[in-house]
């Protein structure tokens, strides 16, 4: 019997599809965020608002993510942004393969900013990169506050957590405080907002953010 | 929750190894991550079993060494390893902490072959 040493990520061979990703990204200078929450959060909901907001400034695409359905894409579509839907057929996260055939399908030329909207599921999306620049995620009030000391792993991936459905906060007894100290201890470089994606309210910060990093990508690529 | 291709990934390392190491059969693969990095080493030993029929992988023995979640604290500026996450500090129990370890990807570290 012989030992060889090994001392590889397993998921290097997805590592490296993400950088080839990131390469074409940047030469043609997209900024690329992969959003990240429970089911039902609010993904859509925020990739919506933050179309409204930022479509007559930047060009925008989008992929889409899902097990089954086609639902989230029509939404996207119908606000006339170029969208992909990934139907990944019961798998529980995007990888960095399925966005690079994805891109093939995406007008890529001029776009500022691609949002990859992932699989509804808090624990694996953020292990596998698909060449995005930041990972977003939401937490919603109805899920609870003890999400980030179960799921740590995401929280400490993620550049930015929106707390979204803050309009419900009240009804579903949703503990701010623990939520925010548990996240930042995960992650103490988290930018965290409080946001409403039904009334709108808070999305102001996250739309600063968001700029900001975008302007900022622009001025690092060109 | 990926385990499928978790196992899909192992067994592609293990074959490009097995082409240029010339070995027929794997005995053992070490491997190591995070105790925070949602793994869990049940199903992924069920999803090998059943993906590896037919490689060299057949029948090989996972073994994992998982890395223990390290908080350092603000208040005493420790470091110390825990048992779980989040935590209080384990040296001073100020609830002051941040995560330094813990959330490590899958790794291959070693393999014994015939
Ligand atoms: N009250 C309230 N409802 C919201 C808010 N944001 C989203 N919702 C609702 O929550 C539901 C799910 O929102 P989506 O945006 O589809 O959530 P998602 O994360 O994209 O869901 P999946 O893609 O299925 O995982 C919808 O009925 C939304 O209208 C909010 O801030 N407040
Ligand atoms: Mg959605
Ligand atoms: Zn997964
Ligand atoms: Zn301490």
């Amino acid at each position: 019997m012989v030992t060889i040493s090994v001392v590889k990520q397993v998921l290097d061979a997805n590592d490296r599809i993400a950088q080839e990703n990131r390469r074409l990204f940047d030469e043609k200078g997209i900024y690329v965020i992969n959003l990240m929450s429970s089911p039902g959060a609010g993904k859509t909901s925020l990739v919506e608002r933050t179309i409204e907001e930022l479509r007559q400034r930047y060009k925008l695409a989008v992929i889409e993510g899902d097990i089954q359905d086609t639902y989230d894409a029509e939404r996207v579509a119908a606000l006339g942004i170029p969208v992909v839907q990934i139907n990944t057929g019961g798998g529980c996260h995007i990888d960095a393969n399925m966005v690079r055939e994805a891109m093939a399908d995406l007008p890529l030329d001029g776009v500022d900013l691609l949002i990859v909207e992932n699989v509804g599921n808090l624990v694996c999306p953020a292990e596998f990169k698909v060449g995005e620049n930041d990972k977003i995620m939401i937490l919603s009030t109805p899920e609870g506050a003890d999400k980030p000391s179960k799921y740590p792993l995401m929280f400490h991936e993620s550049s930015v957590l929106l707390i979204n459905k803050m309009d419900l906060m009240t009804h579903v007894s949703f503990d701010l405080t623990k939520a925010r100290a548990d996240a930042l201890k995960c992650n103490p470089a988290l930018a965290i907002f409080e946001v409403s994606c039904k009334t709108g309210n808070g999305l102001d910060g996250w739309f600063a953010w968001i700029t900001e990093h975008i302007e900022r990508f622009k001025t690092r690529t060109a | 929750m990926h385990e499928m291709s978790l196992s899909a990934s192992l067994l592609a390392i293990v074959s490009d190894y097995a082409g240029r190491h010339h070995f027929s059969k794997v005995n053992t693969l070490r491997l190591s991550f995070g105790a925070l990095s949602c793994i869990e080493p049940r199903s992924l030993e069920l999803a090998f079993g059943v993906l590896s029929q037919g490689t060299p992988a057949q029948d090989a023995r996972l073994e994992f060494d998982i890395q223990p979640v390290v908080v350092k604290c603000l208040t005493c500026e420790r470091e110390s390893a825990s048992e779980e996450f989040p935590c209080p500090c384990p040296q001073c129990t100020s609830s002051e902490v941040i995560l330094m370890k813990g959330t490590e990807e899958l790794k291959l570290l070693e393999m014994d072959v015939d």
